[in-house]
C-alpha cells in the first residue's frame, strides 16, 4: 500500500493551486455579494484541463482520472469552494456522455463542455423529491421522432451558464422506468426558471429547470429506455458523491489554515493563542478531521480509478467528510473569537459553504441510508 | 603581529550625465577608510568621453589617483568595452580592491569584469571590512537575520558591489591628487551592441523620499485587512506607509513603498515598524531616524535591538489604540 | 519598421534554439517554515519545499514567447543537485523541449564564477544556440552576477536588467534594459545572454495537458566528465570568493519596553509622540 503520491500528481497539485490563488481571488467578493458563476474563469478552467480531467482524450479530456479529479477539485476547495461545487457537477454531465453515450453524442457534447465553451448539469431533483428518487414525476413521452418532455427541476447547480442538460423523466409506468435525455437550452419547450439565492456555496449558481412541451429529439436519449434511474444514481454515487466529498476536502483544508494562522497572531495574555489548551483542542479536532477526509476522499478516487464498486465509499466519504466540514467550520469560527462572525474573515464564509455542501448531491440522511445498506449487505 | 599589506583601493565612479553618481563618491569614503590603516591609495576611476567637467567634481573628494579613460567609443555605456579598458589598467595597476555601486551599470559591468579577470566578486554589499587578507564583503543573508562574510583570498583584485545609499557621503578636502589617463585601445567592432535610445521615465510619486514620519509594515500584520491599520496611523501622522519585501510579496503595499536592502532608503524623524521582525534586509534601509518606534507581539524580536522605544502586544489591538489616542490630540 | 517589412524578416527568419538556465531555491511561499538553529547559526531546513526560481520562470516564459512566434527549441539547463530533479521536471511542464542537469560531487561549493564556468561548459555543449536566457538574480542570495559570467565565459554580448524582447531580423534582438529611473533601448546580434527581471511577462500556468506532454520528454543529467571543463574554477576549491562567518548584526540600541496593556502602552506612546510635536 503505497499513501505517496505520484509526480504526477504532486505537479498536478502544484500547477492547479498556483492557478487557483492567482485566478479566483479577485471575483471572489462578487460572488458572495451576488451568488454569480464567474464565467470569465471557463476558459482558463478548459485551457488548464479542469473541465476535461474525467473525459477522454479523443473527445478533448485529458483523461487522468478519479483521484486527479479529486486533488483537482479539493485546490480549488481550498481558495473558493463554492467553484468546485459547479465544477464537479459539470463533471457528472461529462460522466454522464463518456459512460452512457454513444459516439455521435460523445464527439458532438464532450468537446465544447471540455473547452468550457458552456458548462454541464445533471438535473435528477424535483419539487416532489430528491432523496425520492423514484418519485420523480418529470414525464417523457415518444410522439414520432421526439420525446415530449414534460416537468419541473429544482436545486439544480449551473442551471443557468449551462447549454447541455442530462434529465431523467419518467418513460414507463412501472415503479423505475425513467430514461435520460439531453437535453439542449435552444430546445423548444426548454427553460430556465427561477434563481436560488443561497446562504453558502454561492458563486456555484443554483435554479430551476422547466419543461414544458419540450422537444426532445430521438437521438437525445441517453443510454437505453429505462435506464434512467441507473444512470442517476450511478453518476451520483461514482461522480457526484466523490466530487462533493473533494469540496469539503477543500474546506477543510482552508479551514485548517485559517485557524493555525489566526491562533498564531491573535495575543492574549501576553502570548498567541495557539498556547492555549482549549485552543489547542480545537486544532486537534480540525487536524484530525482534516487527515481523515484525506484518506476517504484519496482512497475513493483511488478505488474509482480501480474500477472497484463504491456503493460504500462514495456514500460514506461524502457524506462523513461534508458534516466534517461543518463541524470544524464551527471549531474554526469559535478560534476566532468575535471575528470569526465578521464579513472580513473567510471561517464564517466556510461555515457556510459547509452547511451548503451537507444536502447537495443527497441529504445526510439518505447518506447515511446508503452507507447502512452498504454495511448491511457486506456484513451480513 | 603581521604587517598588513598596502592595500590600494579602486573605485569605480559612475557618472550619469556628466555628473558624478553618489554612490561612486559614497564608496570614496568607505575606500579611505579602508586603505588608510596599510597607507594605501584610494583611486577613482573613470570611463566615458569628454569626461573634463567630472574631474574637478570627483577630486574634492580626496582622491591620490584619478584613472580616467575617455574616448568615444567609450560613451554610451557598453559592458564589454568598459572591461577591455578596465582589464588593461587592473592589469598595469594591480589594484587590491576594486568597489563597484550596485547600479544597473555595477552590476552589470562587475560581474564581467570578474569573471575576465577570474577574481571574486561579493555583490549587493551592505557593508565592507577589513582584515589582514584584504576586503571582505557584507552580505545579508537570505534566510534568517543574519549577514554573510564573502571573502576572496587568493585571487586580486577583491571586487564588491555595494547598495548605494549605505555608506554616508565624505566631506570634500582640499587635497588634489594626480590625473592618470588609461590608453583605451578600441576599435568600433569592440562594442558589440547599439544603444539605440535611453528613456528616462519620470519619477514615480514616491512619498517616502523625504517623508517626515514613515509607518511600515511587515508579514505580522497579516492581512490585506488589517493592513489598513497601517495605512490610518500613517494618515493621522501625516506621514508615508512603508513596507518589506514580505508585505509586498503579499499584495498588501506597492513595490515601491520596500524599504531595504533591495528597496528604499528613508530618513526620518520618526519611525514606526510594525508587525515586522527587524531583520537586517529592512533595518538597513533606515537611516539615523530620530525616533524609532517598534511593535510587535514577540519581545525577542530583532526591531527591539533597533528602536528606541518598544511595545510588545497584538498590532490589532495597540495600533488602532494608538490612532484613537492619537487623535484625541488633535 | 512598417508591417510589411516586418513580416517579411519574419517569414525568412529561421527558427530560434534558446537556452534557459533555472536555479532551484527555497520555495517563497513557504517563507514561514525557516527557522534558525541558535547554536550553529545555520538554517535548519525541514522539509524544505523547493521551487524554480521565480525570475528563472519569466526567462522560461520569454524563451516559450519566443518560440511561439518564431518557432524552434527550448532547452533548459540547470546546476543542481540530484534531490532537485523533481522541482526541475515543471521547466517541462511550463513547455520546454529538453531538461538537462547538471550535476556531480565536485560542483558543490561552487561561487558564481565557478557556477558560470560549469553552466557555460553544459551551454557550449549545446551548440549552435540563439539566445542564453537567465533571471537577473536568484532570491536565495540572488548576486546577480552569474549571466554575465556566462557570457564572459562563451565570448558573447551579455544585456541585463530586461523588460522586453523583440526579434527585429535575422540573428538581431532589440531588448529594452533598464537603469535608474529609465530605461536602454539595444540591438544586439546573437548569439546573445539576456537576463530578465519579473517585468518581462507573466509566466503561463502549467497545465494538465502540459503535464502529460512533459512525461514523453528527456531528463539527461551530465557530469563533470560529460563536459569540457578547461579551467579550474569549479567547486568549493575552485571558487575565488568563499563564505565566511555568519554573524548576527550588531544591535544598535536597546528599546525601551512601554508597560501595561496594549491600551495603556499606545497612550504612553501617543503621549511622548504629543510631547515631540508628532501629532
Amino acid at each position: 500500500m503505497d499513501f505517496q503520491f505520484s509526480e504526477r500528481e504532486e505537479l498536478l497539485r502544484k500547477s492547479i493551486r498556483e492557478w487557483a490563488e492567482e485566478e479566483i481571488p479577485p471575483h471572489m467578493e462578487a460572488m458572495e455579494e451576488t451568488g454569480e458563476f464567474p464565467t470569465e474563469l471557463l476558459k482558463g478552467m478548459g485551457d488548464m484541463g479542469i473541465l476535461g480531467v474525467i473525459t477522454p482524450k479523443e473527445y478533448g479530456g485529458t483523461e487522468m482520472g478519479h483521484l486527479a479529479r479529486i486533488i483537482v477539485l479539493e485546490e480549488l476547495g481550498r481558495v473558493c469552494p463554492a467553484i468546485p461545487m459547479a465544477i464537479q457537477v459539470h463533471h457528472m454531465a461529462t460522466y454522464a456522455f463518456s459512460t452512457w453515450g454513444n459516439e455521435d453524442q460523445k464527439k458532438k457534447y464532450l468537446p465544447p463542455l471540455a473547452k468550457g465553451e458552456t458548462l454541464g448539469v445533471v438535473a435528477v431533483t424535483e419539487p416532489s423529491g430528491g432523496s425520492d428518487v423514484a418519485g420523480m414525476q418529470s414525464t417523457a413521452r415518444l410522439e414520432g421522432d421526439t420525446y415530449i418532455l414534460n416537468g419541473r427541476k429544482c436545486f439544480i447547480t449551473n442551471s443557468h451558464h449551462s447549454d447541455y442538460w442530462i434529465v431523467p423523466a419518467r418513460t414507463g409506468e412501472g415503479r423505475n422506468d425513467f430514461s435520460a435525455f439531453i437535453v439542449e437550452k435552444g430546445f423548444p419547450g426548454a427553460e430556465v426558471g427561477r434563481k436560488e439565492n443561497k446562504v453558502g456555496l454561492r458563486g456555484a449558481n443554483t435554479g430551476e429547470l422547466v419543461f414544458k412541451n419540450c422537444e426532445v429529439p430521438k437521438e437525445n436519449l441517453l443510454g437505453n429506455e429505462g435506464e434512467g434511474i441507473t444512470i442517476a444514481i450511478r453518476d451520483i454515487v461514482e461522480c457526484g458523491r466523490p466530487g462533493m466529498a473533494a469540496v469539503g476536502l477543500g474546506i477543510l483544508n482552508a479551514l485548517m489554515e485559517e485557524a493555525v494562522k489566526f491562533a498564531n497572531e491573535r495575543v492574549l495574555y501576553g502570548k498567541p493563542i495557539s498556547k492555549l489548551q482549549a485552543i489547542q483542542w480545537y486544532i486537534a479536532d480540525i487536524y484530525s478531521d482534516l487527515e481523515i477526509a484525506r484518506l476517504l476522499a484519496y482512497r475513493l478516487g483511488w478505488m474509482l480509478d480501480q474500477k472497484m464498486p463504491v456503493d460504500g465509499a462514495a456514500p460514506l466519504a461524502k457524506q462523513w467528510i461534508c458534516e466534517a466540514a461543518a463541524r470544524s467550520a464551527r471549531k474554526a469560527v469559535e478560534i476566532h473569537g468575535s471575528y470569526g462572525i465578521l464579513r472580513e474573515y473567510a471561517v464564517q464564509r466556510l461555515l457556510r459553504d459547509a452547511l451548503t455542501a451537507i444536502p447537495a448531491g443527497g441529504t445526510a440522511e439518505i447518506g447515511k441510508l446508503v452507507v447502512a445498506r452498504a454495511a448491511l449487505s457486506q456484513f451480513k | 603581529m603581521s604587517e598588513r599589506k598596502q592595500n590600494n583601493i579602486w573605485v569605480f565612479l559612475e557618472q550619469r550625465e556628466k555628473r558624478p553618481a553618489n554612490v561612486g563618491l559614497e564608496l570614496l569614503g568607505k575606500a579611505q577608510r579602508l586603505a588608510e590603516p596599510a597607507h594605501g591609495k584610494v583611486c577613482g576611476v573613470l570611463v566615458g568621453h569628454n569626461l573634463e567637467p567630472l574631474i574637478d567634481q570627483v577630486m574634492a573628494y580626496g582622491i591620490h589617483e584619478l584613472l580616467i579613460a575617455d574616448h568615444p567609443l567609450l560613451e554610451p555605456y557598453c559592458n564589454e568595452t568598459f572591461v577591455k579598458v578596465l582589464e588593461s589598467a587592473v592589469k598595469e595597476h594591480h589594484p587590491d580592491a576594486f568597489l563597484f555601486g550596485a547600479t544597473a551599470v555595477g552590476t552589470d559591468l562587475a560581474p564581467r569584469l570578474a569573471a575576465r579577470l577570474r577574481t571574486g566578486l561579493s555583490a549587493h554589499c551592505i557593508d565592507l571590512e577589513l582584515t589582514e587578507q584584504g576586503v571582505v564583503g557584507v552580505v545579508p543573508w537570505p534566510e534568517g537575520n543574519l549577514l554573510g562574510h564573502v571573502h576572496c583570498t587568493r585571487t586580486r583584485p577583491q571586487m564588491a558591489t555595494v547598495i548605494p545609499g549605505i555608506f554616508e557621503m565624505p566631506k570634500k578636502t582640499g587635497f588634489t591628487g594626480q590625473v592618470i589617463p588609461i590608453q583605451a585601445n578600441l576599435e568600433e567592432k569592440d562594442r558589440t551592441y547599439r544603444v539605440l535610445e535611453i528613456t528616462r521615465e519620470k519619477p514615480r510619486e514616491n512619498e517616502l523620499a523625504g517623508a517626515e514620519v514613515v509607518v511600515a509594515g511587515g508579514w505580522g500584520v497579516g492581512s490585506k485587512v488589517d493592513w489598513e491599520l497601517i495605512k490610518e496611523l500613517a494618515a493621522v501622522l501625516n506621514g508615508a506607509v512603508g513596507a518589506t519585501r514580505p508585505a509586498v510579496d503579499e499584495g498588501w503595499a506597492h513595490e515601491d513603498q520596500m524599504i531595504g536592502q533591495s528597496g528604499h532608503s528613508v530618513s526620518p524623524q520618526l519611525y514606526i515598524g510594525v508587525g515586522l521582525s527587524g531583520h537586517i534586509h529592512h533595518m538597513v534601509g533606515i537611516k539615523g531616524a530620530k525616533l524609532t518606534v517598534g511593535i510587535n507581539q514577540d519581545p525577542e524580536a530583532a526591531i527591539f535591538n533597533h528602536c528606541d522605544l518598544g511595545l510588545v502586544g497584538d498590532l490589532k489591538e495597540i495600533v488602532p489604540a494608538l490612532i484613537k489616542a492619537i487623535k484625541s490630540y488633535s | 519598421m512598417p508591417g510589411g517589412l516586418q513580416a517579411h524578416y519574419k517569414k525568412v527568419m529561421k527558427t530560434l534554439r534558446s537556452i534557459v538556465c533555472i536555479k532551484p531555491v527555497p520555495d517563497p511561499k513557504h517563507r514561514a517554515s525557516f527557522t534558525l538553529d541558535p547554536k550553529t547559526n545555520t538554517l535548519v531546513r525541514q522539509g524544505m519545499n523547493e521551487a524554480i526560481n521565480p525570475l528563472d520562470k519569466n526567462a522560461l516564459e520569454a524563451a516559450l514567447q519566443l518560440r511561439d512566434k518564431q518557432g524552434g527549441e527550448v532547452i533548459v539547463v540547470s546546476m543542481a543537485p540530484p534531490g532537485s530533479k523533481g522541482v526541475l521536471k515543471e521547466a517541462l511542464a511550463m513547455g520546454a523541449d529538453r531538461l538537462v542537469i547538471l550535476s556531480d560531487p565536485a560542483f558543490a561549493g561552487s561561487d558564481t564564477l565557478a557556477t558560470a564556468h560549469i553552466l557555460s561548459a553544459g551551454i557550449r555543449k549545446l551548440e549552435p544556440f540563439d539566445v542564453v536566457l537567465c533571471g537577473d538574480y536568484t532570491i536565495d542570495g540572488g548576486t546577480a552576477q552569474v549571466s554575465a559570467q556566462i557570457a564572459e565565459f562563451l565570448g558573447i554580448p551579455n544585456v541585463m536588467h530586461i523588460r522586453a524582447i523583440e526579434v527585429t531580423a535575422e540573428n538581431t534582438l532589440i531588448v529594452s534594459s533598464a537603469i535608474e529611473q529609465g530605461a536602454m533601448k539595444i540591438e544586439v546580434a546573437t548569439p546573445v545572454v539576456l537576463s530578465v527581471l519579473k517585468e518581462i511577462n507573466k509566466p503561463r500556468y502549467v497545465t494538465m495537458m502540459n503535464i502529460l506532454e512533459a512525461e514523453e520528454k528527456e531528463m539527461e543529467v551530465w557530469s563533470a566528465s560529460d563536459l569540457s571543463l578547461s579551467e579550474p574554477w569549479i567547486g568549493l576549491q575552485g571558487s575565488p570568493t568563499q563564505m565566511g562567518e555568519f554573524t548576527t548584526p550588531e544591535k544598535k540600541k536597546k528599546a525601551e519596553l512601554l508597560k501595561g496593556d496594549p491600551k495603556e502602552q499606545a497612550e504612553i506612546l501617543a503621549d511622548r509622540l504629543h510631547r515631540l510635536g508628532f501629532c
